[in-house]
């Protein structure tokens, strides 16, 4: 199942974990089955971090397909000059 | 000096051909929007909040709209109070001011007219009652219990909120045990440091031109690190639909994040809809100051563990931001993400604090050279409580592919350790330290950003290609995407004409930063380049009568076997006949922005008598993946030091108690000029970004990045003081060397 690495305020929904397994083959599916697990969670992931899958940071990564070793960090989202 | 592994050959990626826009802006006719004048043009002028935070009872322009030549004044009310929760709530109250002025020079009413001393007589004739608030201008002020709330409307981003603070967004980052780490530790440094806000400097003041016509339509020619953005923005602070509004770039002098956002524009245009006349609007440099984006204050506190072999155990950091009036300066991960080394514990904390300042806007790699002068000085002073190399100890140490960034996602391929061995291996460090003169080292990091981009390729009858893209041309993007076309296409490079085309005219593109256009436009244009070159394929074997799969492409010419090369011209030249224009479109929203490392060294001497810093020698070695076209990788690397030297050393708002800037002029607000500095020597390393066709990797923002911390350490090692608060200005260095 994919893994969610997830900063340290998002950890107040999951009794302070900092890495959970979920499933599904998109992280919006994963978003999703988090949200059933943890209430609230699936909802400050969505509209407040950006997702890094892979080496890359996606600022939209609703559609971005992830498989079951998939590593998925949720961060702040990230900006530049 | 390039340092690259195993360069491939390439016959235009490398090369420094003269700029494609270089000759009209040499004779001085590139249209910067301040050029622009149109038929029946108003100029127009703000009134701008003389208190630093205020609420206004009263607006009254009755006077001011019967002053000679006025013929539109616009307030707050004239445009949409957006929700609070939209996510451009806080640039249309930026805007225009509605109900409460946030900062000394927030705007709140403007003028059109005839002439712009008529506009602007009239903005100051605009009478205001206010009601005086309390105003919070430092981060202790904004972070004190019981503070004044500096905007009733701010919640706190990515934690828990119970309603409106002061506290903006709260980001930590953490692995392993820090407190153990600490409480083993055979050395450990703590340190304490702060910097002032500091202002992009561009040149140019923001500038526009709107005409909106009887149909509703508004033409925007503006001065922008993005059109479509400056589109999108104003559209929903007009409250209108973005397709109302067609967005020209101007030529820009300089953004370097700062004009990734608007000021000016939806105001042109309701004087310009209200007037039935094009309305001109611009700047003065007072303005700029005052009122546009700076880089935010900080404060920080910083402390590392090492064993008596220099490995780095632990790091623990505290970075406070003062963001400005509102909250929209984006997460502050990137600044915690400068601790660019092996720490197996690591607890990093950075909060955005509102202040009643300016909203703060990004300058080059937003929120990191704040953060790495604090990082970099206390690894500087480790090394010499060690007594080792500042470069052997961040050797030691260095991240690399694989290795957990801050946030934890390992590294993809990246050239730290490439560039300290550059910069160790380098003839400045090599070289003995000048008498009288001290060294000092610093490192730097920055992520970088893909994000979306389109380019369409025209192939002309007479065999140019025309390359047009929708990112504004502000670090010699033009020529990046001609040599990269003709990489490609197999061309000269002055056969193509590299264009910057109007929101109607190309794909949407997002907004320059991150350093992303080489990167993200340059993959666009090559997948461009590439479906040209495959329909070109096609037409070349219409033409010789063979089947595609027959031809190749090579250096510029369809070849199949036993017949000669069809060079690109020739198959131009016969487009009508073989299927009609041969035109492409490429667009992506690109992932595997590669990150920058870089690493720089100064030599300079500190007058004891005086305070005065004079920098002999500095040398910036950065990472660029692949250097497109050198020579703007040198510029972006050298104009990042220099702007970092500024900060170090010069720059500051200096705000009185009620939030007035006092040194809101270049005379009084010093960045460096030529005279203050030697050449920036530069070394480009090359380690290729595998996720780039060219494998390039941004260049524009890390450069800014190092210089804080590198002019810190040489002045630490020159005076045996650290300095521990920016700017190192002669007034602070003599009081630090006073200070027992």
């Amino acid at each position: 199942m994919p893994r969610v690495h997830l900063m340290s305020d998002h950890r107040r929904f999951t009794d302070g974990e900092a890495v959970v397994e979920s499933e599904g083959a998109t992280v919006g599916a994963v978003i999703a089955d988090l949200e059933q697990r943890y209430p609230g969670l699936g909802e400050a992931l969505t509209h407040g971090a950006s997702a890094g899958v892979n080496g890359e940071i996606h600022a939209e990564p609703h559609y971005l397909e992830v498989d079951t070793d998939t590593d998925i960090y949720f961060v702040a989202p990230l900006t530049g000059g | 000096m390039t340092v690259a592994a195993d360069p491939p050959a390439y016959k235009w990626v490398g090369t420094r051909p003269i700029r494609h826009d270089g000759y009209e802006k040499v004779i001085g006719k590139a249209r910067f929007a301040a050029d622009l004048d149109l038929p029946g043009q108003l100029h127009a002028a703000y009134l701008r909040s003389p208190h630093g935070h205020a609420r206004i009872v009263s607006i009254d322009t009755t006077t001011a709209a019967g002053m000679p030549g006025v013929k539109a004044v616009v307030t707050g009310a004239d445009f949409p109070d957006l929700d609070p929760t939209d996510p451009n709530f806080d640039v249309s109250v930026n805007v225009m001011a509605r109900g409460t002025v946030l900062y000394n020079g927030h705007a709140l009413a403007a003028v059109a007219a005839t002439t712009r001393a008529e506009a602007a007589a009239a903005a100051a004739a605009i009478q205001v009652e206010y009601e005086l608030l309390p105003v919070v201008l430092t981060l202790d002020e904004s972070t004190a219990d019981g503070a004044p709330l500096v905007n009733e409307h701010n919640v706190t981003k990515f934690v828990e909120s119970d309603g409106p603070s002061n506290l903006a967004t709260v980001n930590v980052l953490e692995r392993g045990d820090v407190d153990a780490a600490f409480a083993t530790a055979d050395l450990v440094v703590e340190r304490e440091f702060d910097t002032a806000h500091v202002h992009q400097g561009y040149i140019e003041p923001h500038a526009c031109v709107v005409d909106v016509g009887p149909n509703g339509k508004a033409d925007v020619w503006a001065s922008s690190q993005g059109h479509f953005m400056v589109r999108s923005l104003t559209a929903a602070t007009l409250g209108w639909e973005p397709s109302r509004i067609k967005v020209t770039p101007a030529e820009i002098g300089g953004g370097f994040g700062g004009k990734t956002t608007i000021y000016l524009e939806p105001v042109a245009a309701r004087l310009s809809e209200m007037s039935g006349r094009p309305v001109k609007l611009v700047m003065t440099r007072e303005e700029v100051l005052r009122a546009t984006g700076p880089a935010p204050a900080s404060k920080s506190r910083v402390k590392i563990a090492a064993s008596n072999d220099g490995e780095l155990t632990a790091i623990e950091c505290w970075f406070g931001y003062s963001v400005g009036c509102t909250n929209d300066f984006a997460g502050l991960i990137g600044a915690m993400s400068v601790a660019s080394y092996k720490f197996p514990n690591l607890k990093l904390e950075a909060v955005g604090m509102l202040t009643n300042t300016p909203k703060t806007a990004a300058y080059r790699a937003p929120s990191a050279p704040q953060a790495a002068f604090a990082i970099e000085s206390v690894i500087d002073e480790l090394a010499q409580s060690l007594d080792m190399d500042p470069i052997g100890l961040r050797l030691r140490n260095a991240v690399e592919e694989g290795d957990p960034t801050a946030m934890g996602m390992p590294h993809p391929r990246i050239g730290f350790i490439e560039c300290l061995e550059a910069l160790r291996d380098s003839d400045h460090y090599r070289s003995p330290v000048p008498d009288g003169a001290a060294r000092g080292v610093g490192t730097g990091f920055w992520f970088n950003i893909g994000e979306q981009s389109s380019a369409t390729v025209n192939l002309n009858e007479d065999g140019t290609a025309t390359v047009i893209t929708g990112s504004p041309d502000i670090g010699g993007s033009r020529a990046s995407m001609a040599l990269m076309a003709a990489e490609e296409l197999g061309i000269d490079v002055y056969r193509i004409t590299p264009t910057v085309a109007d929101t109607e005219s190309v794909g949407f593109t997002d907004v320059t930063e991150g350093s992303r256009a080489t990167f993200s436009t340059g993959m666009a244009v090559v997948n461009a380049c590439r479906d040209l070159i495959e329909e070109l394929r096609a037409r070349a074997a219409t033409i010789l009568g063979v089947e595609q799969d027959a031809v190749t492409w090579v250096d510029g010419a369809a070849v199949a076997d036993g017949q000669d090369p069809l060079p690109l011209s020739a198959i131009a030249a016969r487009a009508k006949s073989t299927g009609g224009p041969l035109t492409v479109t490429a667009s992506l929203n690109a992932a595997g922005a590669g990150p920058s490392f870089a690493v720089h060294c100064c030599d300079l001497t500190v007058d004891e008598e005086t305070g005065q810093v004079a920098i002999l020698r500095y040398t910036a070695v950065q990472d660029a993946g692949t250097a497109i076209h050198p020579s703007y990788v040198e510029g972006q690397l050298q104009g990042g030091t220099v702007q970092g030297i500024g900060w170090a050393l010069n720059e500051e708002y200096v705000f009185d108690d009620d939030g007035s800037l006092e040194n809101a002029s270049f005379l009084d607000y010093r960045i460096p000029v030529a005279s203050d500095l030697p050449m920036i020597d530069t070394i480009i390393v090359e380690v290729p970004n595998p996720a780039h066709p060219y494998g390039v990797r941004g260049v524009g923002e890390t450069g800014i990045v190092p210089p804080l911390a590198t002019i810190a350490n040489a002045v630490a090692r020159a005076t045996s003081t650290r300095m521990t608060s920016l700017p190192m200005s002669p007034p602070k260095i003599l009081a630090a060397l006073d200070t027992p």
